[in-house]
């Protein structure tokens, strides 16, 4: 039973990294129909970006604050580089940011080498619920809930988040009631970018990120959002949470080399079995 | 207030819009008529500013407010929250004055726009183009889908607007004698140009507006009767 | 105005000269490789212009038709012909049954599907002995037919353009057929198509079959070739790289795999020999190959976006009318 608790719990924490990257692919999705390729970037670069700080100028918690505001910039940078002009179909941006990745991997080796790189984080466990847990691991969680309470009421209550909700329903009107419906659009990637750049910097110190980790991040974090249809943070949040929990308990009770199989697998499922609703979404 | 010169509009290779010229004073009613795909949508749009013509000009001296066709809320938002974007525009987010206007509003407030009846939505929309404090209201299609009772309601909050306000009024109206009985002036569409314009009376009656709605048919006599029944 | 389309002269000349070159090149690895991967882009230009369907995982076709004659050969001791032959067989059926379900996906849900797929095959292929297993398989004969066996490089090169030939020839006979054109009425929206009477669910398996059947044709001769066939040989990089060919050639063309492919690995060559010059990082190239990847895509999308062959297509109109 103890070893079933401590599965789900580090499930977790693990998970919920998945949602804070898949939070990303929701919020450029929903204000521009665009699927972000280079959202598994953000996090490698924040990661990068973090070390970089830590280790030359900055003290803990502003380094990390400096490498995610960045990767707000860079964000708004991919935004203007996938939506391209007006028109370009949402396939070709996705085609765009899978070039744009590729070029994050390049500049990221550039500058720091090809060498897996975790910055320091917390150190020292905690007990909860009688299973020992890492430190670093429960702050990603903690940060996780509360970005994704943050996320929820910047949409809901501010002016400018509800712009953003309204520019991804209804684009028409949006642009009638005079809503710069392209610069919402970057809007959405810069929050993207801060999103991914948050989840990178929580995660590498306990797992170590490196330029080709971007593809395996953007896999889980495009998974989680299938469950929310790329469209609901909340859902994103719970998809995030069962794909680690489910990758946890297949390391311990099957094999722990299969987790990113059984996230792919998952993440299939789920699309194919949620595809008549996609259609109904797409068609809009 | 609203002036159009020799305006060309392109959809791709089709033309839209071909060499319209219209005018609007400050305070008018005026309604926009003709058959279905006759660019009355597409005038509103670039006179909103969303498609740029190819060649002519539009001076608007004010603000420029549409209600759109067919109402475009934002449907999953409550009525509350689509005013409040309605004033984008002028980061207007005080809903006392159209709450005052249309205050069956208010009591829709917290309600979800896309479960609205359509009458209520088109009132929605109406509140959210007033929160530019526009001083061009443009509407597409005021009684598409909606009941003349309605109708007849959403009319009279418009009067009152034109009346009160002094707020300029474009309306875009398949249903003629609507169009007709609410704006003293009328301009008649067709394929993109202007073929009539004058006093909405004079016009009710004219060839122009029979043959542009029912061609070279035959009219059945109940009709012409209903027409000229509304200037009477 | 009277000069001959461009086709017919380019064509022949450079069919020629593709027949030409390899006896003129000491090593035919890039060559055979360039080849196949016109081969693999043929298929995808097909599954991607004309269908519309976005394919990251194409790689997983070609492991099939690899695995097929790995297996058929080291473990069943079949002819090399045979396994050849079956090979595209195989990957096609392979390709139908798991295009059932996952066709159902649309635009980037497939995209991410079909990535999904490719990996799933490698982990299949780095886990399960059968399959190759941690090692993946090796001592594949040579290709050969009866008593003849295949030495050297060469033989592969015509091999490998023989197949080409053929794939292109097929891809002319389907996109004129009428089952191209019902295919193409799927680009641009599913349900008028279906109101036009086309069967989207049917013709898009079918298209993803032949893209997957020349995907495996590529496969077996690399199988051959190399002679080698592991989990590690069909990475996600692979298969992104063909989406890039097929983007920079022109979707949903003909010639627009051979072009792509060609300019592409041409470039990347090229960029690889600058990166490996001495005085320069031993990362330079890994940076300036993944930097040549994203730079070329991005920018073949945003200013070339139908692709070279489309737009050299157009050469010749606009200057007549000048």
């Amino acid at each position: 039973m103890k070893e079933f608790l401590t599965y789900v719990i580090t499930g977790i924490t693990l998970g919920a990294s998945f949602a804070l990257v898949g939070s990303g692919f929701v919020v450029v999705h929903r204000v521009t129909r665009v699927v972000n390729f280079a959202q598994g970037s953000f996090a490698v670069l924040a990661a990068m970006l973090a070390a970089w700080l830590l280790g030359g100028v900055l003290p803990h918690g502003a380094a990390e604050v400096g490498a995610v505001l960045i990767c707000g910039l860079v964000g708004v940078a991919v935004g203007v580089i996938a939506l391209g002009r007006r028109g370009t179909p949402p396939l070709i941006s996705l085609i765009v940011t899978l070039g744009v990745s590729m070029l994050a991997a390049a500049a990221i080796i550039l500058f720091w080498g090809q060498d897996p790189v975790s910055p320091p984080g917390l150190s020292g466990h905690l007990a909860l619920l009688g299973v020992q847990v890492d430190r670093q691991r429960l702050l990603v969680l903690v940060a996780t809930l509360l970005a994704f309470a943050v996320l929820g009421l910047f949409f809901s209550r501010t002016y400018l988040g509800k712009a953003l909700t309204a520019s991804a329903s209804n684009p028409y009107a949006a642009r009638l009631v005079g809503i710069d419906v392209r610069r919402m659009g970057l809007l959405a990637f810069a929050l993207a970018g801060v999103l991914g750049g948050l989840a990178g910097v929580l995660v590498a110190p306990s797992n170590a990120l490196s330029f080709s980790s971007d593809l395996p991040l953007a896999l889980s974090g495009f998974a989680a959002a299938v469950f929310g249809g790329l469209s609901s943070p909340g859902r994103t949040l719970v998809g995030g949470l069962v794909l680690g929990v489910a990758g946890q308990l297949t390391a311990g009770y099957l094999d722990g080399s299969y987790q990113t199989e059984v996230a792919l697998l998952l993440m299939v499922v789920i699309m194919i079995a949620r595809s008549r609703t996609f259609v109904a979404e797409e068609a809009k | 207030m609203l002036r159009i010169d020799d305006l060309v509009v392109r959809y791709d290779a089709a033309v839209a819009l071909d060499g319209v010229s219209l005018e609007l004073g400050g305070g008018e009613m005026m309604a926009l008529v003709g058959p279905n795909g006759a660019g009355k949508s597409t005038l509103l749009n670039t006179i909103s500013g969303l498609v740029p013509p190819a060649s002519g000009t539009v001076t608007c001296e004010g603000r420029v407010a549409q209600v759109p066709e067919g109402r475009q809320m934002f449907p999953d938002m409550t009525v509350e929250d689509n005013l409040v974007l309605g004033g984008w525009s002028i980061r207007n987010r005080d809903l006392s004055e159209v709450m005052d206007l249309l205050p069956d509003l208010a009591r829709l407030r917290k309600a979800k726009a896309g479960r609205l009846s359509g009458g209520q939505q088109q009132m929605v929309a109406i509140g959210r183009a007033l929160m530019a404090k526009p001083d061009l209201l443009a509407i597409d299609e005021l009684s598409l889908g909606l009941a003349p009772i309605v109708v007849a309601e959403l009319a009279e909050h418009l009067r009152y607007l034109n009346r009160e306000r002094g707020t300029a009024i474009l309306l875009v109206e398949q249903e003629v004698s609507l169009a007709v009985e609410l704006c003293p002036r009328t301009c008649v569409l067709e394929a993109g140009r202007v073929v009539a314009s004058g006093p909405s009376a004079e016009l009710a009656e004219s060839d122009e507006v029979r043959r542009a709605y029912f061609g070279d048919l035959t009219v059945p006599d109940a009709t012409l009767a209903g027409l000229t029944e509304v200037q009477s | 105005m009277n000069s001959p389309k461009p086709s017919t002269v380019i064509v022949p000349v450079v069919s020629v000269a593709a027949c030409i070159a390899p006896l003129l090149m000491s090593d035919l690895t890039f060559f055979v490789h360039t080849v196949l991967a016109a081969i693999v882009v043929t298929g995808l230009s097909l599954l991607m212009g004309y269908a519309g369907q976005a394919s990251l995982g194409q790689g997983a076709f070609v492991a099939v038709g690899a695995l097929t004659v790995g297996l058929g050969t080291t473990h069943a001791g079949l002819p090399p012909l045979l396994l050849l032959l079956v090979a595209p067989l195989a990957a096609a059926l392979f390709a139908a049954v798991v295009g059932l379900p996952l066709l159902r996906l649309q635009g980037h849900y497939l995209a991410f599907g079909t990535l999904a797929l490719l990996l799933l095959v490698q982990t299949a292929m780095s886990s399960v002995g059968a399959l190759g297993g941690a090692y993946g398989i090796s001592g594949i004969p040579a290709f050969g037919v009866g008593g003849w066996k295949v030495t050297g490089q060469l033989p592969y090169a015509y091999l490998a353009l023989a197949c080409l030939a053929v794939v292109l020839l097929l891809s002319r006979r389907v996109v004129n057929s009428r089952f191209g054109r019902g295919v193409r009425a799927l680009s641009g929206s599913e349900t008028a198509a279906e109101s036009a009477g086309v069967a989207v669910g049917r013709d898009k398996v079918a298209m993803f079959a032949l893209s997957a059947a020349f995907a495996g044709i590529a496969g077996a001769v690399t199988a051959f070739f190399t002679p080698y066939v592991s989990a590690d040989s069909f990475p996600p990089l692979d298969s992104f790289t063909y989406v890039i060919m097929a983007v920079v050639g022109g979707l949903g063309t003909i010639w627009g795999g051979v072009v792509g492919a060609v300019l592409v690995s041409v470039l990347l060559q090229v960029l690889n020999t600058v990166g490996s010059q001495p005085g320069l990082p031993p990362t330079a190239s890994s940076i300036i190959q993944y930097a040549a990847y994203g730079i070329v895509l991005i920018l073949a999308l945003l200013f070339l976006p139908r692709g070279v062959v489309p737009s050299l297509g157009s050469l010749p109109r606009r200057s007549a009318l000048r």
